[in-house]
C-alpha cells in the first residue's frame, strides 16, 4: 500500500544527498585545486508480491568534473598551477595521493612540501630539495626547478591510469588505486596556482532546482497521506 | 541535513578570507610588510558507497562510488614573498632589503627577531636600533661628532668625521635567511622570530648566499596589491553570501520535511 511513499522516500533521501555536496562545492569555490562533484540519479527495480516491479531512483553514482579551473595569478616563486590534464605527486604517511593544488613552500629541511606538511615528488618519485641559498628559483614547462639557470630537480607532473576510479581524500587530494603514469600534455606553471573548478552558477541554479524537487516530493508525500487517509475514512464508514 | 553545517563552514572560511583581506589593506602603508593569503583545503569525505565494492553476484563493481564531502576547512594564512618596490626617503638610516633576507633585531628578553623594516633610528647614546628601540644586531655606535653616516650595499656602516678625509669603519650588517621564510612566526611590530618550520637563521653578509643587499636612503613599501585585494574582497563576499544561501535553501527543505504529517 505504502509503495509510492518508499519511492518518493528514496528519492528524498538522493536529492538530501545531492543538497549536501551542493553546499560542499559552494563551501569550496575558494579551495586552490578543488573539483566540483556531482550526483547521478539512477533506477533500482525492486520486485513485489504479486504485481509489476517497483521502480525507484536513488543517487548512487558520483561525477566528478575534471575540467581545468582558472589560474590566478599569485607570484609565490614556490606557487605552480598545472595548464592540462595532470597532477602534482605527493608523499603522505598513507601513501602517493595526487593533487592540482600547488601552493607549496619548502620546509626547515629544504624539501619541498604542500601547506599540509607532505612531501612534493619529483619525477622519479623522490623528495625535491631545494638549497637555503638559491636565489632566483624558476621553473619550466615540463617542471624542471632551475636555480640561477642550472636544474636542480623535475617535479613530478603524473595523471592516473584509470581517472574514473580516483578517490577523493581530504586535503584537495586524489587516491588513484590503478597507478599513474607522467603527464605528457600537462605544463607547469610558475608564479600561479589553480583555482577551484566549481562554477557557481550552475551551483546555485542547481541547489534551487534540488530545493524545490525536495518539496515537490514533500507535497506528494502529504497528498499520499491524505489519499490513505480519505480511503480509510470511507471504507470505515 | 548536513548541508547547513557545510554551508556554515564554508561562511566560516570566507569571514576567514576578509579577515585576511581586510589586515592586508590596513597594512598597504606598512614599510616591509608582506602580503597574507588564506588558503583553503576540503574536509575529510564520507564513504557512502565505496567505489569497487560489489554489486552484483557476477562480480560487477561500482565504478565510482558516493562520497560526500563534509566542507571546508582553513589551510594556512601564508606570507607571499614579494618584493615590495622602493622608495626614497632620503634618510640616513634607512636601509632597504633588496632580494631575500632579514635583518637581526635582539628582543629586550634577549631574544633574537627579524624584520625586512630597515627604517632604522639612533638612541641618544648612537646606538642604532628598530623604530621601537630594539637595537639590531650586530650593535653598532655611531660617535656623537661623526658628520655623516654611509651604509653600502654588503651593509658595512662607514662614518665621516670633521678634518679628516677617510671613512671609519664602524660596523657591518648582517643578514638572515631561512630556508622556509613563509614558516617564520609574526609577532608584530613587524618583527618574526623562527620556528621549526622556518628552520635556523643563516647568517651571512648581505649580498652573499643569494642573500638581498641593503640600500641607504630607501625604504621597502608593502607588498599588497590594492586591486587584487579588492577584487578578493568581492569574491570573499560573495562566496559568503552563497553559502547563506545555501543555509536557507536547506533550512526551506528541513521546513518541509516537518510539515509532514
Amino acid at each position: 500500500m505504502d509503495n509510492a511513499s518508499y519511492t518518493i522516500l528514496t528519492r528524498q533521501m538522493g536529492l538530501a544527498r545531492e543538497m549536501q555536496m551542493v553546499a560542499n562545492n559552494i563551501a569550496n569555490a575558494a579551495t586552490t585545486g578543488y573539483r566540483s562533484e556531482g550526483v547521478i540519479f539512477s533506477e533500482f527495480v525492486q520486485s513485489v508480491d504479486r504485481g509489476a516491479s517497483l521502480s525507484m531512483g536513488t543517487a548512487n553514482v558520483q561525477n566528478t568534473n575534471y575540467i581545468q579551473g582558472a589560474l590566478t595569478q599569485t607570484n609565490g616563486t614556490f606557487d605552480f598551477g598545472i595548464e592540462g590534464d595532470g597532477y602534482f605527486l605527493i608523499e603522505t604517511p598513507a601513501g602517493e595521493r595526487l593533487t592540482r593544488a600547488g601552493s607549496f613552500s619548502p620546509n626547515a629541511a629544504g624539501e619541498l612540501v604542500t601547506y599540509d606538511g607532505f612531501r612534493v615528488l619529483d619525477a622519479g618519485g623522490a623528495p625535491i630539495f631545494v638549497p637555503s641559498d638559491a636565489g632566483d628559483l624558476a621553473v619550466s614547462g615540463d617542471g624542471t626547478l632551475s636555480v640561477n639557470g642550472a636544474p636542480i630537480a623535475q617535479i613530478g607532473v603524473v595523471r592516473p591510469i584509470a581517472p574514473l576510479d580516483m578517490v577523493r581524500e581530504d586535503g584537495v587530494m586524489f587516491r588513484a588505486d590503478e597507478g599513474v603514469e607522467p603527464a605528457a600534455n600537462a605544463r607547469v606553471v610558475q608564479g600561479f596556482t589553480e583555482g577551484s573548478n566549481v562554477d557557481a552558477v550552475s551551483q546555485l541554479a542547481r541547489m534551487v532546482e534540488v530545493q524545490r524537487a525536495y518539496e515537490m516530493g514533500q507535497s506528494f508525500l502529504e497528498s499520499e497521506d491524505e489519499r490513505i487517509r480519505t480511503a480509510l475514512k470511507s471504507l470505515s464508514q | 541535513m548536513r548541508a547547513l553545517k557545510i554551508a556554515a563552514t564554508g561562511m566560516s572560511a570566507q569571514q576567514m578570507r576578509v579577515e585576511t583581506i581586510s589586515n592586508n589593506l590596513a597594512n598597504m602603508s606598512t614599510t616591509g610588510y608582506n602580503a597574507r593569503r588564506a588558503e583553503f583545503s576540503d574536509l575529510h569525505y564520507q564513504q557512502l558507497a565505496r567505489a569497487g565494492s560489489v554489486s552484483a553476484s557476477d562480480g560487477t563493481v561500482l565504478p565510482t562510488g558516493v562520497q560526500l564531502g563534509l566542507g571546508v576547512r582553513p589551510a594556512a594564512v601564508s606570507m607571499q614573498l614579494a618584493q615590495g618596490s622602493l622608495s626614497v626617503t632620503g634618510g640616513d638610516l634607512d636601509v632597504a632589503i633588496e632580494g631575500k633576507g632579514f635583518l637581526e633585531v635582539t628582543l629586550p628578553s634577549g631574544q633574537a627577531a627579524y624584520t625586512r623594516d630597515g627604517g632604522l633610528k639612533r638612541t641618544g647614546e648612537g646606538l642604532i636600533v628598530t623604530s621601537d628601540g630594539f637595537p639590531v644586531a650586530p650593535e653598532i655606535v655611531i660617535p656623537e661628532d661623526a658628520r655623516s653616516i654611509s651604509i653600502n650595499a654588503s651593509g658595512e656602516v662607514f662614518a665621516y668625521f670633521d678634518g679628516n678625509i677617510a671613512a671609519q669603519l664602524l660596523g657591518q650588517f648582517t643578514m638572515s635567511g631561512f630556508s622556509n621564510a613563509k614558516g617564520l612566526e609574526a609577532i608584530g611590530g613587524n618583527l618574526f622570530v623562527e620556528t621549526e618550520a622556518s628552520g635556523a637563521a643563516l647568517v651571512s653578509t648581505p649580498g652573499l648566499n643569494g642573500l638581498g643587499t641593503l640600500r641607504q636612503g630607501y625604504l621597502e613599501d608593502s607588498s599588497v596589491d590594492a586591486v587584487r585585494e579588492i577584487t578578493e574582497l568581492i569574491e570573499a563576499q560573495r562566496g559568503y553570501e552563497m553559502n547563506a544561501k545555501v543555509i536557507s535553501a536547506a533550512d526551506q527543505m528541513m521546513g518541509a520535511t516537518t510539515q509532514i504529517r
